[in-house]
């Protein structure tokens, strides 16, 4: 379906069908306005954001460190802790691990990590049966796509399209769309799962330096079903993860699940600080670009992150184009954040307003519109403008800064808008004019009117 | 192994190219704890955010919930049900298997909780609880059970998530979780279930 990677081509597919749109839109937003009421009942959140990005902003500062500290803890408890600098040394760790214990099956619990590394098609290809349990996971494993959203990864699905799924993969009745009994049938069927995995794989929420254990949050209980039945569980976190101590991850943990789905706390926080009796326990400590990112002082505040989902959910533009049009993993302002400098098309940091409204959510203050123009400026920079920007935007430029060429120019487009039919000038308005009237042309220019004004205000401000 | 300290060395190495300032300093804490609050005033918010999260707080007005609790087990076990328990003086109809894998036709978990969190009704538990009454329980119990009931001493109810670090123990090597109600989902269209894959209710008896 998405042969562009174009994420403007990618929307207008997305938006053909306009009663989708505004389902998908609004079912984001019945999500932002959770968070709103769940942020609204905590009279200290504005100071939990601030300190919440204190705390991150001073761990990346001591990142080296802290991973130090937290290596060190963890064998202490008698956890195995590999590096990976990429996707696929830290596939390959998973496979030797996963060899090492002959394992057939692998249950997974949600992680945007793995999924940046690609991890299930390539365990896949060395013959090991890879499960994802969060039921929204499992619904889009089982359609063959990536999630939509980092936090409910089948929001794009109506219920009667994981109905017929579900019919044709796990044998319920035709024209079953009951989300009870959806879930009911997912949960039967994933319960087999859990019973014969051989091993257990998640990612991570957070990683606590001086106690070397880490966070793993859900609402499903589908980590802590896969860890807790086999001997094997591996754990697989970005370097970003790191906080410093549970005074610190207590800050982030009051702001996730209020600020992902408007929930107090998920219904799981399960501390792991060492594996089960007679078990094995791994983490892989994953950079993949991330310190690519540090160098880049502005750039370098998107992995405060705690990968909430809430700037999806507010987005305007994700809301209206969908999760499949970004050309990256992780989709919406933060994935445009994390994703620009390898998005081929040059297309993602256009997909914005620069509204703000993501930063303003942020529970740990990323600010995402001031990234996602920064990553603008690289592209042009880096003279990888797409098609058409490249060529009109310098001459846009130089209109803009001289007065009088501006003044020119605005004096004919109003001449034009007054004396030319509507239907003509419209196809010079490109993609703009598309879903948009041309503008009633006003009498005179701001410049004139500001001149004017500005004079017979002098006056009396002297007075006043 | 050699291969995998390279690559650590990679990493420590390129984070010393990082451009985030140094003087970034840890924020002071301290102020986010609570400050006295009264006990009744605890039990309310409790109350409040475990019902939020759609777990049911059982303190019944005599306030003696442990015999309230005997009878509900006994009623279960006649009705059938596969009731294990790790709280003294509540007697089960099933003992701890040898394999985690075998657990999965408990219908009710009965276990101790060390502290509870007012804000969100979230609850601790621990190796410590786990282990009650020498079981050597397996840690996937109250996952894997059908329904899970938590006894909570009223006097162990915190205010806030800051509250929770003096009141945790996660000793080297082991397992806590802080649990708020029955597992869910909303995974398709929004649409509230609960009993995901975990418990599908949760009764919290206060004594």
């Amino acid at each position: 379906m998405y042969q562009s990677k174009s994420h403007a081509d990618n929307a207008t597919i997305f938006c053909r069908d306009e009663n989708r749109v505004d389902w998908h839109s609004k079912a984001l937003w019945n999500l932002r306005e959770k968070r709103d009421r769940a942020a609204a009942s905590v009279p200290e959140w504005e100071q939990l954001r601030q300190l919440g990005s204190e705390i991150k902003l001073h761990t990346l500062s001591h990142l080296g460190d802290y991973l130090c500290q937290f290596e060190q803890k963890c064998i202490e408890n008698g956890i195995q802790v590999h590096w990976a600098t990429d996707a696929s040394e830290h596939n390959q760790i998973a496979l030797d691990i996963l060899s090492t214990h002959s394992v057939k099956k692998l249950v997974k619990s949600k992680s945007m990590l793995t999924e940046e590394c690609h991890l299930n098609p390539f365990l896949e290809k060395h013959g090991i049966e890879v499960i994802d349990t969060d039921l929204g996971e499992r619904i889009i494993q089982l359609n063959h796509q990536p999630p939509s959203h980092i936090v409910v990864p089948a929001i794009h699905m109506k219920k009667e399209e994981v109905g017929e799924l579900f019919h044709q993969k796990l044998n319920t009745p035709k024209g079953e769309s009951d989300p009870t009994r959806l879930t009911r049938a997912a949960r039967k069927h994933l319960r087999d799962q859990f019973l014969s995995a051989d091993a257990a794989m998640t990612g991570v929420n957070m990683a606590i330096a001086d106690l070397g254990a880490v966070v793993v949050c859900t609402n499903e209980g589908n980590a802590d079903m896969g860890v807790n039945l086999p001997k094997l569980q591996i754990h697989s976190m970005g370097i970003d993860k790191i906080v410093p101590d549970v005074d610190s991850a207590m800050v982030l943990l009051r702001m996730l699940a209020r600020n992902a789905i408007g929930q107090p706390i998920t219904t799981y926080s399960s501390f792991y600080r060492g594996s089960k009796v007679n078990g094995e326990m791994h983490i892989i400590i994953v950079d993949n670009g991330r310190t690519d990112i540090m160098q880049d002082k502005i750039l370098a505040e998107s992995l405060k992150c705690i990968r909430c989902g809430g700037c999806l959910n507010t987005c305007p533009v994700y809301r209206r184009s969908g999760g499949f049009s970004y050309n990256y993993t992780i989709p919406g302002p933060i994935g445009i954040a994390v994703g620009a400098q390898h998005d081929d098309s040059n297309t993602i940091p256009w997909a914005c307003t620069l509204c703000g409204s993501c930063s303003y959510v942020c529970p740990t203050k990323v600010p995402l519109d001031k990234i996602i123009a920064h990553h603008r400026r690289l592209k042009a920079q880096q003279g990888k403008l797409p098609f058409g920007k490249k060529y009109y935007m310098p001459a846009v430029g130089k209109l803009m800064s001289s007065p009088t060429l501006l003044n020119c120019a605005m004096a004919s487009a109003r001449l034009a808008l007054n004396v030319i039919p509507h239907r003509l000038i419209k196809p010079l308005s490109g993609a703009w004019g598309q879903y948009r009237e041309l503008p009633v042309s006003p009498t005179s220019s701001f410049d004139t009117w500001y001149k004017q004004h500005r004079a017979s205000n002098k006056g009396q401000n002297n007075v006043s | 192994m050699s291969h995998n300290t390279a690559s650590k060395h990679a990493i420590l190495a390129a984070l010393g190219q990082s451009s985030i300032n140094q003087l970034n300093q840890k924020p002071d804490l301290s102020s986010l704890k609570s400050t006295s609050i009264l006990p009744s005033e605890l039990i309310n918010r409790f109350e409040k955010g475990l019902t939020s999260v759609t777990g049911e707080l059982i303190y019944p007005d005599n306030g003696n919930s442990i015999d309230l609790l005997k009878d509900n087990v006994a009623k279960l076990i006649h009705q059938g049900m596969q009731v294990i328990s790790l709280v003294d003086g509540i007697k089960g109809n099933q003992l701890m298997t040898t394999h985690p894998h075998e657990l999965k036709h408990i219908d009710y978990a009965i276990m101790p909780a060390r502290f509870a969190v007012a804000e969100n009704g979230a609850i601790w538990v621990d190796s410590e609880q786990l282990n009650g009454l020498n079981a050597k329980t397996h840690r996937v119990l109250p996952f894997i059970c059908e329904n899970l009931v938590l006894v909570l001493n009223k006097d162990n109810i915190v205010a806030t998530m800051h509250d929770a670090p003096a009141k945790m123990r996660l000793h080297v090597g082991d397992f806590g979780t802080f649990i708020a109600g029955p597992s869910k989902t909303a995974d398709i269209e929004q649409a509230l279930v609960v009993g995901a894959h975990g418990a599908f209710s949760l009764k919290v008896y206060l004594i």
